[in-house]
């Protein structure tokens, strides 16, 4: 855990969801005859348009966005409620771009330049809403056009950069407005309930040291109003049980388990029984990990999960299929002049599909109806069969790619790049399920390796693509089995990280499984923490490089839990429920 | 469960400064009484958990604790915001946390730096016995195994040092039972948010205003702490603080700020509604009449008058954060880190002026002090500390860890809410003159000043903003004695030194200052008179004024 959130790395949080409930969009509001904060974003933005639009520099565009977020958070251990939050807030973004969409204030490590952001009041009072829209955007006039000025001079001064797209890319506004909410607020009892209930699961085995589920869940409606003509009301919604348990080997090494279940609003999540059953596998995991032999480097054939397939992609490849990267002068551009070229094995495709809701009966946790530039979202065949044809595409163009697909995100106060929604792999080389132990075994016995590795679950993990570090990946495998070519049973081992380059690692892939598994996550990057899936099959790689995992020596508790020493039980009298 | 603050930690980051909390298994702790503690859930768990690890908690090669010491702070807080007349935002937040401190060595030498200094984790809201011993098991055993390999990092540093005046790391202190009485938060958050809705609205009676905000935090506060010297010490406080603050330009660009507010220890203390909107409309005014005073003169040397109030931002700054026995790093042979560490039985002040600094009392002349408290966060009796007599510096404030001379704690070591280590602070800072001069006798002495230096006028200071730059501060002419605003004005060295040697007259009236942040203290000074200060012009940037004006209100 600790490891996941680097310098300059991408760290994801990954998780399994197992939700299997029938789809139901939850009741709807009415059309909002009189949206007191939209028509004041228009009056301001009117105001500002024609005011600024006097000076020198002048801005050549401008937008509101406004998130009004409703948001629940609660945590629990040992079957008692440790915190429970729940709150409201409208943050506002005001963007702004000077110069022309050639060369603007946003340029290069300037983008930051190009956004002011505040809280605006809860209420739809017209002056206060004005008044702070009024304030964000004179501060962002400063901003963008010290910043502009700079740009200017740096341009001068530099020599010219590889890639000279313009920093802004032309696009046909959108219009639309969505009053429906995707999900009814969750009753904040009932969560608190789930939170008790959850952890009080993990609380009859002691040897799971540490144990917190957090849920969190989040209701947006989001407002874009630009100088463009584009406006936009959507919203989105999400829920997220997180549920942790910690354990240590009696060398001191940390052993966690994490499952996640992500939904659209709290009836899409899996039923108490089933979230029951996968805690009690977590103990049960934990158990066996304690006790489990340390692996060793090795590198040899191994297959993955589709979970831990899905994972792999995401940090892998899906980071470095986002656009931006391909043009910052400090990006490794990994794939930037592949497009047309070979990436994968001719057997695999992948595309990003923020439009698509479900899959497997799930819900995607990357689904959107529009990014936060106020794109519409779009589907994007990023690799087919094995070819490189597109990238993920906020309006920052790169070369050969004029336009924004839809992949502009950010969480709000942050600048949007390309970002991933719905990364789906599927494959044309594919075997029954059922069949991949022994395709593992087959590719072991033929490069006469001792053992296979099968990667049951991955946690998440990080990947560098800057230039200044190695372009390499690491991620970090929780469950991780030795498959032998005997007669032997497979062995759970411990402590191992996946460690490679990401095109040598991808085209060792012999084929896949039949069937696809979809993970939902919160991914985190320069523009912040926005919800995604990934989903893919099962695969088998001829190589995988695995190295030891630098742990903690720190042993177990000294003394028994409390619960162990007998303790008296039962709660105090009359304090609760 | 470090897993659990960095998930808190994120949460509230991204939520800052509103997040709420839910009170419904808030049921049993607010019905207990005065009492031994025993039938505390809190207090029988932290006791149960301590004993069984004080026996117990010992690993191989590596010495048992001579000293466990479990605090829990239970927040309750109310916060609300409002900005240009409306609710921005507001929340309810409840949590309970938890320090653990373990000590390996002895009071001479043990393990207390560093990463030995303690282990927090939050507790559960819910009243469950195993559920907390089970937190503080964990805690507990993260503690001793960090303050082993802290006390094994301090025995390598020492060795490379040589050490002319050891100090003890830890002092004796007496075991202390009290259990007091539990504190809620009990009140009706809408009369309070429309109070803030209409103190902000302000801006509306002044287009130049460019913000107008107004904010409350109620809290509270339960503090539970056992060691394993014997000590047990609950109590409860409440704290309630409104706020409002605004914003404008002068048309030279320069930025203007005025605050206000209230730090009371009993909501009957908060203003009426009637009360908060004239402090505010008050404020309004003053930040017009900043707006349109000229800028101070670039050169003044001569004597300046601080009012009480300005006086007690004086002291605070210049007394208050320099007696407090903050022990130096290793090695380092001062006697404490602040700036009277070498002033010990020195003059640092007029014989005239005196200061103590005294944690057991509510009240001064009817005014309530925030700074009260009958035990300390180390589970030490406050004590009245005369810190400074006749000028003459005699005590430092500490808390159980001694500085040269200082062998014992004088009940002072207190901790910001709510993982804050306890450390040595302020209470109620009393600042006294043994030559009392009335209002009108110090303006006359002023005004003579002025008129045997042949100026045409002098400075007098009304308040302080941050980093001693006078808010409002007055021109005073010495033909007729009247004040005219200005701005943009700085001191030049107003310092310990000038404090020492130019101090020349103390008023008979005091001002209670009341701080809520980061630990409730209280100031309370008379107005004050220096007969020699520079003033300067503030070397303030000047920003350019809005670029188009602000929207037209709709009624």
């Amino acid at each position: 855990m600790k490891n996941r959130s680097r310098h300059r790395a991408l760290g994801c949080l990954f998780a399994v969801v197992l939700a299997l409930v029938a789809h139901s969009r939850a009741a709807s509001a009415p059309k909002e005859k009189s949206d007191v904060l939209l028509s004041t974003m228009h009056d301001e933005m009117q105001r500002a348009q024609s005011s600024l639009g006097k000076l020198d520099p002048a801005p050549y565009f401008l937008s509101y966005s406004v998130y009004d977020q409703r948001t629940a958070m609660v945590m629990g251990s040992q079957g008692e409620l440790i915190n429970s939050l729940q709150t409201r807030h409208r943050s506002a973004d005001v963007t702004m771009r000077i110069g022309t969409a050639a060369l603007d204030n946003s340029h290069s490590q300037n983008r930051a330049s190009a956004r002011t952001s505040g809280s605006l009041p809860l209420d739809d009072d017209r002056n206060a809403i004005a008044r702070e829209l009024w304030r964000l955007t004179y501060e962002e006039y400063r901003k963008a056009s010290k910043a502009y000025l700079n740009v200017k001079t740096k341009t001068q001064v530099n020599a010219q950069e590889e890639d000279t797209s313009p920093d802004f890319s032309e696009e046909k506004p959108t219009n639309h407005a969505d009053y429906k909410d995707v999900a009814v607020n969750p009753d904040q009892r009932r969560l608190e309930k789930l939170a008790r209930q959850y952890s009080g699961y993990l609380r009859k085995y002691p040897y799971i040291y540490s144990s917190v589920v957090v849920i969190n869940a989040q209701n947006t409606r989001f407002h874009f109003l630009s100088t463009e003509g584009g406006e936009v009301v959507a919203p989105n919604a999400y829920i997220r049980v997180a549920i942790e348990a910690e354990t240590r080997a009696t060398d001191g090494m940390e052993l966690m388990r994490v499952e996640t279940f992500q939904a659209e609003s709290i009836d899409h999540l899996p039923a108490e029984a089933e979230v029951g059953a996968r805690v009690e596998k977590m103990a049960s995991d934990l158990k066996a990990l304690r006790e489990a032999p340390v692996a060793e480097p090795f590198d040899g054939p191994a297959l993955l999960s589709g979970r831990a397939s899905a994972v792999f992609f995401h940090e892998v490849l899906g980071h470095r299929l986002e656009g931006h990267r391909q043009r910052g002068e400090q990006e490794g551009q990994t794939f930037t002049k592949k497009v047309g070229q070979a990436v994968l094995p001719d057997f695999l495709s992948v595309i990003d599909d923020p439009t698509q809701r479900k899959l497997n009966g799930l819900d995607l946790g990357g689904w959107y109806e529009f990014d936060d530039e106020g794109m519409p979202a779009m589907r994007v065949d990023v690799i087919k069969n094995g070819i490189l044809k597109n990238f993920l595409m906020s309006r920052l163009p790169i070369k050969n790619f004029a336009n924004s697909n839809g992949h502009g995100r950010a969480q709000p106060g942050l600048m949007a790049t390309g970002r991933q929604g719905n990364l789906i792999v599927s494959s044309t080389k594919t075997v029954k399920d059922s069949e991949l132990r022994q395709k593992l075994i087959d590719e072991v016995k033929k490069e006469s390796k001792p053992y296979g590795l099968y990667f049951e679950d991955i946690q998440g993990g990080f990947t560098l693509t800057q230039r200044s570090a190695p372009q390499a990946f690491q991620v970090l495998p929780v469950l991780v089995w030795r498959v032998y070519p005997d007669d032997r049973p497979d062995e759970l081992v411990r402590g191992i990280d996946i460690v490679g380059t990401p095109l040598a690692a991808m085209n060792r892939i012999q084929l896949t499984g039949d069937k696809t598994d979809v993970f939902n996550g919160i991914c985190g990057a320069e523009s912040g923490q926005v919800p995604v899936a990934a989903a893919a099959p099962a695969m088998l790689f001829s190589e995988i490089e695995v190295q030891k995992r630098a742990h903690s020596l720190n042993r177990p508790p000294i003394l028994p839990s409390p619960v162990d020493e007998g303790a008296s039980s039962g709660k105090n009298a009359g304090a609760q429920q | 469960m470090n897993t659990i603050i960095r998930l808190m930690a994120n949460f509230q980051r991204s939520l800052l400064p509103l997040i709420a909390v839910s009170l419904l298994s808030a049921l049993g702790f607010a019905q207990q009484k005065n009492g031994d503690g025993k039938d505390d859930m809190i207090l029988s768990a932290m006791h149960a958990e301590l004993e069984r690890s004080r026996s117990q908690l010992k690993m191989e090669q590596v010495a048992a604790p001579y000293y466990i010491e479990y605090r829990v702070f239970d927040l309750d807080q109310y916060s609300a915001e409002a900005a240009f007349g409306a609710i921005r935002g507001d929340a309810r937040i409840r949590f309970r946390f938890l320090r653990v401190v373990v000590r390996i060595g002895d009071y001479k030498q043990d393990s207390y730096s560093g990463q030995g200094e303690g282990t927090l984790d939050f507790l559960p809201v819910d009243d469950d016995v195993l559920a907390f011993r089970h937190q503080l098991w964990l805690a507990t055993d993260r503690a001793y195994k960090a303050a082993a390999e802290s006390l094994t990092a301090k025995q390598s540093q020492l060795k490379q040092l040589n050490i002319d005046q050891p100090v003890d790391d830890f002092a004796h202190a007496d075991p202390v039972q009290s259990v007091g009485s539990l504190v809620k938060l009990e009140f009706d958050a809408e009369p309070w948010k429309k109070m803030l809705q209409d103190a902000s609205a302000i801006y509306k009676s002044d287009p130049e205003i460019e913000t107008s905000e107004s904010r409350l935090s109620f809290q509270a506060v339960n503090r539970y702490l056992v060691n394993s010297e014997g000590t047990i010490v609950r109590s409860g406080e409440n704290l309630y603080e409104m706020n409002i603050a605004a914003t404008t330009q002068a048309a030279d660009g320069m930025s203007l700020t005025r605050d206000t507010g209230y730090s009371v220890g009993s909501i009957k203390e908060l203003p009426t509604a009637a009360d908060f909107s004239a402090r505010a409309t008050k404020l309004a005014e003053t930040l017009k009449g900043l707006r349109d005073a000229p800028v101070a003169d670039e050169e003044y040397r001569g004597p300046v008058l601080f009012s009480a109030h300005a006086a007690t931002t004086i002291f605070s700054t210049l007394v208050g954060d320099n007696i407090l026995g903050h022990k130096p790093e290793l090695g380092k042979n001062a006697r404490t880190t602040g700036g009277f560490a070498a002033s010990y039985k020195s003059r640092v002040l007029p014989d005239f002026i005196s200061v103590v600094s005294d944690p057991t009392i509510s009240s001064y002349k009817g005014e309530s002090l925030l700074g009260h408290y009958e035990i300390d966060d180390e589970g030490v009796p406050a004590q009245r500390v005369s810190v400074i007599e006749k000028g003459i510096l005699e005590n430092y404030l500490i808390g159980r860890e001694p500085i040269r001379d200082f062998p014992a704690s004088n009940g002072h070591a207190r901790a910001q809410i709510p993982a804050g280590n306890p450390m040595p602070h302020n209470s109620n800072l009393i600042v006294s003159t043994s030559q009392p001069v009335s209002k009108e006798e110090l303006k006359k002495k002023f005004l003579d000043l002025c008129q045997q230096r042949d100026l045409q006028y002098c400075y007098s200071v009304e308040t302080f903003g941050p980093n001693l730059l006078p808010r409002l501060i007055y021109k005073v002419w010495t033909k007729d004695g009247h004040e005219e605003l200005v701005r943009g004005a700085a001191f030049g060295d107003l310092d310990t030194r000038a404090l020492r040697t130019d101090l020349i007259a103390a008023g008979d009236e005091s001002h209670v200052d009341n701080h809520m942040q980061k630990i409730p203290h209280s100031i309370v000074a008379p107005a004050v008179l220096f007969d020699e200060l520079e003033v300067k012009r503030a070397n303030q940037n000047k920003e350019k004024l809005p670029e188009y004006p602000a929207p037209a209100l709709e009624k």
